[in-house]
């Protein structure tokens, strides 16, 4: 009987250490895929000196990402289905960020595969993430839709959280405006690998 | 089955679904942790494989999914793989089980970057979770799941909805799809547990009946075996191996034919032979060589057990013990060997003392009747008078006891054929009617009209009979009294009955009646006797089919009767042949117009004359003894001569040896006609000299054929 009651005390106390345990692990899981990068000051109309050549006569979309990040593929997914809801209606560039040094091993990715797969999408490179700080661009996967007039229409990323498939607000909103409907947001939360921020951090303090 | 024997069959059922539930929970424990263990090694691989790094810029470190597949991965798999080491079996150890299942699915589904494709998981473990076939393990995996949507959609609706404001009905409907599922488990949980029940039910019922058949064929009174088709013993009972020393062990290590005695290897082995052939069952007794080399005589029924396709199975055996009935079979046989023996002897001695007295009594009996003709004194044949008696009386008895003898040997033989009841009755009464006169005792046959009754029986002996029945009623009956004889006849029996107005026989002597030598009583009385006349008369009745008895009449006095078959009057079954074959009479010449008939039975006589009435020239002799068949013979000599075996003077056989050793006999053919039909009789007179043997009844065609057969020479010689 005294046995029976240690090994239950005993069961109950490792169950609740478990319980414990689990709970703390899904929640740091959870707190990481839910938790946005960092978003710089994306402008509200097209830089004039930047080399991507923006439509005249239809919306332009930019996806900026990082050759090498796993959240990145998801958000790859999305921008495969949002094509096929808003085919010929928008000129979508993704464009790679390349580090300085970097070699065209180091591009060359699973996900720059996908993005080359996906019709009417152009793959641009990046090198040292000139056009992505032109545009603001921090974080992998964030995208951008300027209107032919050159006016910034939405910036955010296209992925629930980070990493994960399917439906989302960033998504919606940007087929949404392409098709003409308008949408309730014009921004949203961007889920990915950072570009290169130390680096730049180092240049800016070199300078 | 009474009701102990049901409650403890359902104490069976339970313990038996009990027993297969904790099987079934302890199995899907096992495979459980096995699949925690996969999982989470399926996991940290999935997590290197899609998201081994992060990424700023060109540096890269681990990914935290890595590090979650392998620490909360852990953390989720450990403690229910420990549960199932130390609680196999245990609720809380499937109930654990069933949370972990489903957090695993969780972390999967992280891992995979929510695709769509590893959600299915969770609908998968909730499948495996059915294995336990306990339907309560499904509530926390579906409360977990519930949970999980419920929270996230309260306070993290973007990460798992893709919006930001998911409406509280989502939750409901991812939900309500698990519930959807559950409810098919659930109806699968309950049904196979009650097809658990459904079996242990059964399993029980099957025990129990096993425990039956075991405790029958263990406490069985015979005993019993099944012996495979390898003829070695499988199973044996209690009882068959007291019976032959050995334990069970030990008869299971031998086969049937190693404890059988080398006499009776043989035919049991034969016997095995014939059941696999197809013999249903046989039995044999044999001989068992017990442990202790002592013998068992042993009633072995054997049988062959097939399956349902009709193949053998094995042998199933039963065997008595018998050894005490041999012994006495064996010492009934000896004691019967024995008086065998015994009554051998006494046959021999008889045999012998029967010469040895029948040689003076011949010298006696002679030499008075010389005596008696001469012209003595009175006193003088007075004297020859009382030794005559004595020694008739003398003679009488050797001839009874010869008799008894003879029977009790089986040497005795009688002629059975149709005898006339009116006539014996009134030849025998005709011999005792003047000792009943000298004692003013009448004998009354008017119950005995009947011209037609006749019944199976030896003429002398049925004549033998009826005087003795006679002789004692006279004897016992006072003077001036009166006997009555009847005769009553049923459908296939007719009874004689012979009535005395005597004393009548005390009740507790009846039983004595018929034992030789016992005279009741009567030794000490005037009445001269020998005791055994009953005893004779019985043997001899029962020799011809019949029974005897004896019984006290209420109006005083006593009844002997005697039972025996009825048959049809000859003549009549003679008449109803008649017609249908025509004596060959022409073949007789002219002066050969004579046929001699030697029978005692005056019914045969009567009926030999019935049969040649339609033929007026031929002159029918008859002769009712040996010796004056013989003399009629020489005088007439007859075309053929008609020849029974049993007459009163000498046998038949002799009467044919006389008549061939005589040159004026010699000649005549001889058609025996007589009621013995033994292949031994008629091979002996054919070859002692007849021409032809019939046996009664007469049938007249072969009474035709053969006169025709016997008289066909004489006419080509004439």
């Amino acid at each position: 009987m005294q046995n029976r009651r240690k090994i239950v005390l005993k069961t109950i106390g490792v169950g609740v250490l478990w319980i414990a345990a689990v709970a703390f692990g899904l929640r740091y899981m959870l707190n990481y895929e839910t938790t946005p990068g960092p978003t710089g000051a994306v402008p509200i109309a097209w830089p004039s000196e930047s080399r991507i050549a923006r439509s005249a006569t239809q919306p332009t979309l930019l996806l900026f990402a990082h050759p090498r990040c796993p959240c990145t593929r998801a958000t790859m997914g999305e921008l495969a289905e949002m094509m096929a809801q808003t085919a010929g209606k928008v000129q979508t560039y993704v464009i790679f960020f390349t580090p300085a040094g970097a070699d065209s091993n180091w591009t060359e990715s699973d996900l720059h595969a996908s993005a080359r797969a996906i019709p009417g999408v152009k793959v641009l490179s990046d090198a040292r993430g000139v056009e992505a700080k032109r545009f603001g661009a921090e974080t992998s996967g964030q995208a951008m839709l300027f209107g032919r007039d050159g006016k910034l229409l939405f910036s955010g990323g296209i992925t629930e959280s980070r990493g994960h498939a399917g439906p989302n607000a960033g998504e919606s909103a940007i087929v949404s405006i392409i098709n003409g409907h308008g949408a309730p947001q014009n921004r949203s939360m961007v889920f990915g690998c950072s570009f290169s921020r130390r680096e730049r951090l180092a240049q800016n303090t070199a300078k | 089955m009474n009701r102990s024997d049901d409650a403890l069959s359902a104490a069976r059922a339970e313990e038996l679904f009990q027993q297969h539930r904790e099987e079934i929970y302890r199995n899907t424990d096992q495979l459980f942790a096995r699949l925690m263990l996969f999982q989470w090694i399926a996991g940290i691989l999935i997590a290197l494989l899609i998201s081994p790094r992060t990424w700023e810029g060109q540096t890269a470190q681990i990914h935290i999914h890595v590090w979650s597949a392998i620490f909360v991965g852990a953390a989720i798999s450990i403690f229910p793989i420990w549960l199932t080491r130390v609680c196999p079996g245990a609720a809380i150890t499937r109930h654990v089980i069933a949370v972990a299942q489903t957090l695993m699915s969780a972390l999967l589904i992280s891992l995979t970057g929510g695709r769509i494709e590893t959600h299915f998981h969770i609908f998968g473990s909730l499948v495996i979770l059915s294995f336990y076939r306990d339907w309560r393990v499904l509530i926390p995996a579906t409360l977990i799941v519930a949970l999980d949507h419920f929270l996230r959609g309260i306070y993290w609706p973007y990460s798992v909805y893709g919006v930001l404001a998911a409406s509280p009905w989502r939750s409901m409907e991812h939900a309500g799809w698990v519930l959807f599922e559950d409810i098919f488990l659930v109806i699968s949980c309950l049904r196979s547990i009650r097809e658990m029940r459904s079996i242990a039910t059964r399993t029980a019922a099957l025990e129990a009946n096993e425990r039956n058949f075991r405790q029958l064929f263990e406490e069985a009174p015979i005993g019993m075996a099944v012996v495979g088709l390898d003829e070695r013993f499988h199973q044996a009972n209690t009882t068959l191996c007291k019976m032959v020393g050995y334990s069970e062990e030990e008869l299971t290590a031998r086969t049937p034919l190693d404890i059988t005695h080398p006499e009776d290897v043989s035919p049991s082995k034969a016997l095995v032979s014939e059941m696999l052939d197809g013999t249903a069952r046989n039995v044999i007794e044999k001989r068992y060589v017990r442990k202790d080399r002592e013998i068992v005589w042993a009633r072995k029924t054997g049988c062959l057990v097939r399956d349902s396709h009709g193949a053998p199975r094995h042998f199933l055996i039963m065997v008595d013990d018998i050894s005490e009935r041999r012994r006495t079979e064996q010492a009934l046989l000896d004691a019967k060997e024995e008086a065998d023996r015994a009554n051998h002897a006494k046959s021999e001695f008889l045999s012998r003392m029967s010469h040895e007295l029948r040689t003076p009594l011949n010298a006696i009996l002679g030499f008075g009747q010389l005596l008696q003709r001469q012209n003595g004194n009175e006193a003088q044949n007075a004297r020859v008078g009382h030794i005559l008696k004595a020694g008739r009386h003398l003679l009488n008895l050797i001839n009874e006891v010869l008799d008894i003898s003879r029977i009790d040997a089986g040497n005795f033989q009688v002629s059975l054929e149709p005898v006339c009841v009116r006539d014996a009755v009134a030849e025998a009464v005709d011999l005792i009617r003047p000792l009943a006169t000298e004692r003013r005792i009448a004998i009354a046959t008017d119950g005995i009209a009947e011209d037609g009754c006749y019944v199976v029986a030896d003429q002398q002996r049925l004549m033998q009979v009826m005087i003795n029945l006679l002789s004692n009623g006279v004897k016992y009956t006072p003077i001036g009294g009166a006997i009555t004889l009847n005769a009553l006849r049923t459908h296939d029996r007719v009874r004689l009955e012979v009535h005395d107005s005597g004393a009548g026989i005390p009740a507790d002597k009846l039983e004595r009646l018929f034992t030789p030598f016992d005279r009741l009583g009567a030794e000490h009385s005037a009445v001269e006797g020998t005791g055994l006349g009953l005893a004779l008369s019985q043997r001899l009745v029962q020799a011809m089919n019949g029974q005897i008895g004896a019984q006290n009449r209420s109006e005083g006095g006593s009844t002997f009767w005697i039972e025996l078959p009825y048959c049809e009057s000859p003549l009549a079954r003679i008449r109803a042949q008649d017609g249908k074959a025509a004596l060959p009479m022409n073949a007789l010449n002219d002066n050969r117009r004579t046929m001699l008939y030697i029978e005692d039975n005056l019914s045969n006589l009567t009926l030999m004359e019935q049969v040649l009435a339609d033929y007026p020239d031929i002159e029918l002799l008859t002769a009712m003894q040996g010796r004056v068949g013989l003399d009629l013979a020489r005088q007439h000599s007859p075309a053929v001569i008609l020849l029974d075996l049993h007459l009163p003077d000498m046998p038949g056989w002799e009467v044919l040896a006389r008549l061939r050793s005589d040159a004026a006999t010699r000649d005549i053919p001889v058609i025996v006609i007589s009621a013995d039909a033994t292949r031994r009789q008629i091979n002996r007179l054919i070859e002692a000299g007849a021409q032809r043997y019939l046996t009664k009844p007469i049938d007249l065609v072969e009474f035709a054929r053969a006169l025709e057969e016997t008289t066909a020479p004489t006419v080509a010689a004439a």
